[in-house]
């Protein structure tokens, strides 16, 4: 349904041009739920405004194409595209606290929407409104309340509430739990996983929670510094990814199925700057396997099992990876080369 | 809501009174004699010392200021020294051409500030919006009285549009509200002064208007409402400049405010008969009576349009909540 094709995308910016989003395809199907997961930073928000044509004015889609039922969303007029927006693609945006526009009611802005795409008149508009606030567990006197008088949580529904008015075919959810203490977030996670089962529609979820993505998401993309590293189904992924970056990402976050008392090791240094256009892999800085290949070319997106797919030049050594990226040492030698190669330039 | 304007309005009857001391006070303690103004400065002595009895100037403060107060609290301002009629009824006469004067200027500096203001923050680094700062900040800055003569100049001497000074006709006589202020040659006398103070006033609102849009729209709800596919008009202004408007409302409640004193130099370059030039005379000629009660009207004014801004504010803003 949806078949993102070497997406690139970039910003202007004071100094210079920055390619925030470098080749990066994936497809959709009807009824997938697809994690985008990656640092602040690595382009995946960025990915979540393109699809919707909603980049800031600074920002452009610089090469690929986005073909959604067979046509290209890159090409579309300003006014094709808004018809396209909330009927056919929703979005969930990143913070649900601000989301709303705190002078209308939550149900004159979700009618709002529904009236924007169809004419069918406001009673059933409000009629459509009572139905999906039931769907997100809202109760219909909530329609009138103005987004101050509703808890985080509830605005986070209200907002989950109106992507859902129009049934749309894909709704794009950015961080949509982020602001959300973990009990309600686990509460809405499940109800938007319940929703998009019940009627069928697709979903993007981007986050930076790698454990969000394996509770609700079938297929996974790890993101980093513009670039897919690692794009797999969700099962496999969690038994055993491949790349380096995704082995540090499984260590940064606690495991229930692990063994309890484990270590959190994060991975050292920080995301690559994207203003400068280096070959080579995104990840090299960071990542403890570095060799010589990594800094001279930039490693492709290969297949390493049936629906996994890696980048990195070293996939067949991923056994020894895997042993030694448990290892705290591993990440530290990498701080401490970080380091050593920052001190002569102070 | 109605339990917070009653309390508001006890308090500025409270305020009134201390401001009303203030101006009593004020004016005789400025140098001048309110005689002169209503006599010859050379009559005998006796005449000019009957004439302050007639008057109870002769009086002492405190008994004055009790008198003043007594009548104040009555609504009776006393009667003007110099037109020897009721202070309210001279107020009367100029308010109306004043307010008239003033709320026309502002309806199309607001008007015309707001919207454009909107187009701009939307519209960022385009050309016309850098005409639009640099043209409010010029009238802003130019003397009012020398755009005003300027545009008599073009207006009614070269291009002979609209009459250059006066309220009406000379000549036109009426006797009621809409005789004087609902006709064709009324209208036509209130262009170009409304003109020339709305060129002035443009600015606030413009300039307002555009900053807080452009903060406005940074905001996520903005993003949000494009998401929604609605229409870019409809997202700048059922969104943007329905919250963006808020700062120009409290700005806007306020200047009426202010307004109403008149701009006096607009008043004069057009011959305008309002109550700015009649604060400026009364005052030089020591007309307590007038003086004060000009003074008083447009303290009351003020304060009542900053309750009048403080309840919009609410109407505006569902967040804001009065107890």
């Amino acid at each position: 349904m949806l078949e993102v094709q070497n997406l690139s995308i970039e910003y202007t910016t004071e100094d210079g041009v920055l390619k925030a989003v470098d080749d990066v395809s994936f497809n959709l199907d009807r009824g997938e739920s697809l994690g985008i997961v990656g640092e602040s930073g690595c382009g995946k928000t960025t990915v979540a405004k393109a699809l919707l044509r909603l980049l800031p004015e600074n920002g452009a889609i610089s090469g690929g194409s986005v073909l959604f039922h067979g046509e290209d969303l890159v090409n579309k007029s300003p006014d094709e595209m808004r018809r396209i927006r909330h009927r056919k693609i929703a979005l969930v945006s990143q913070s649900a606290m601000n989301s709303l526009n705190p002078v209308y009611s939550v149900g004159h802005q979700i009618r709002e929407g529904i009236l924007a795409h169809s004419d069918i008149g406001r009673q059933a508009a409000n009629a459509r409104c009572v139905e999906v606030f039931g769907m997100v567990g809202l109760e219909e006197k909530r329609l009138s309340s103005y987004p101050h008088q509703l808890s985080g949580g509830m605005k986070q529904r209200a907002i989950i509430a109106m992507a859902l008015s129009l049934e749309p075919d894909i709704i794009v959810a950015d961080e949509p739990t982020t602001a959300l203490d973990v009990v309600v977030q686990g509460r809405i996670l499940q109800r938007i996983r319940a929703i998009q089962k019940q009627i069928s529609t697709s979903m993007i979820f981007i986050t930076h929670d790698i454990s969000v993505v394996s509770e609700i998401c079938e297929t996974i993309i790890v993101m980093y510094g513009g670039k897919i590293m690692e794009q797999a189904d969700s099962a496999s992924f969690f038994r055993a990814p491949y790349h380096p970056y995704s082995l540090g990402l499984q260590n940064a976050f606690p495991s229930i199925t692990d063994t309890a008392g484990e270590e959190l090791v994060s991975i050292p240094g920080t995301p690559p700057n994207l203003m400068q256009q280096q070959p080579g892999c995104r990840f090299r800085e960071r990542c403890p396997f570095a060799t010589d290949q990594c800094r001279s070319q930039t490693p492709p997106l290969v297949k390493v099992k049936s629906n996994h797919h890696a980048a990195c030049w070293y996939t067949d050594q991923v056994d020894d990876f895997r042993t030694r990226a448990r290892d705290r040492d591993t990440w530290e030698a990498v701080r401490t080369r970080i380091e050593q190669q920052e001190a002569p330039q102070q | 809501m109605l339990a917070y304007i009653v309390k508001r309005l006890l308090i500025m009857i409270v305020m009134l009174l201390l401001v009303a001391t203030m101006i009593f006070l004020m004016f005789r303690t400025m140098p001048g004699d309110p005689t002169a103004s209503m006599v010859d400065p050379s009559i005998p002595r006796e005449a000019r010392q009957a004439l302050l009895e007639r008057y109870g100037l002769h009086e002492s403060l405190w008994i004055q200021y009790r008198i003043f107060m007594r009548d104040l609290v009555q609504l009776d301002f006393g009667n003007s020294y110099f037109y020897n009629r009721t202070v309210l009824r001279v107020i009367g006469d100029r308010l109306p051409a004043t307010l008239i004067l003033m709320l026309t200027a502002m309806l199309f500096a607001y008007t015309f500030g707001v919207l454009w203001g909107a187009w701009m923050a939307w519209n960022r680094g385009s050309r016309l919006e850098s005409v639009g700062v640099t043209f409010s900040l010029v009238f802003r800055s130019a003397p009012t009285f020398w755009v005003g003569l300027m545009a008599i100049m073009l207006f009614s001497v070269t291009l002979g549009w609209f009459p250059a000074q006066g309220m009406r006709t000379t000549g036109y006589v009426g006797d009621s509200f809409a005789e004087v202020f609902l006709n064709h040659d009324f209208v036509r006398h209130l262009i170009l002064p409304a003109f020339v103070a709305g060129l002035y006033f443009l600015a606030t609102p413009l300039l307002i208007m555009r900053n807080s849009m452009l903060e406005v729209m940074s905001e996520d709800y903005i993003e949000m409402a494009r998401a929604k596919g609605l229409r870019d008009r409809r997202v700048l202004y059922k969104h943007a400049a329905r919250n963006a408007l808020l700062p120009v409302v409290t700005a806007g409640a306020l200047f009426i405010g202010a307004a109403i004193g008149g701009q006096v130099l607009i008043e004069v370059v057009f011959s305008w008969p309002g109550l700015g030039r009649e604060i400026v005379q009364a005052v030089t000629r020591s007309d307590y009576p007038l003086a004060q009660g000009i003074f008083i009207i447009i303290s009351a004014l003020v304060m009542f349009m900053n309750l009048v801004a403080d309840v919009l504010y609410a109407l505006l803003d569902p967040r804001i909540a009065y107890r």
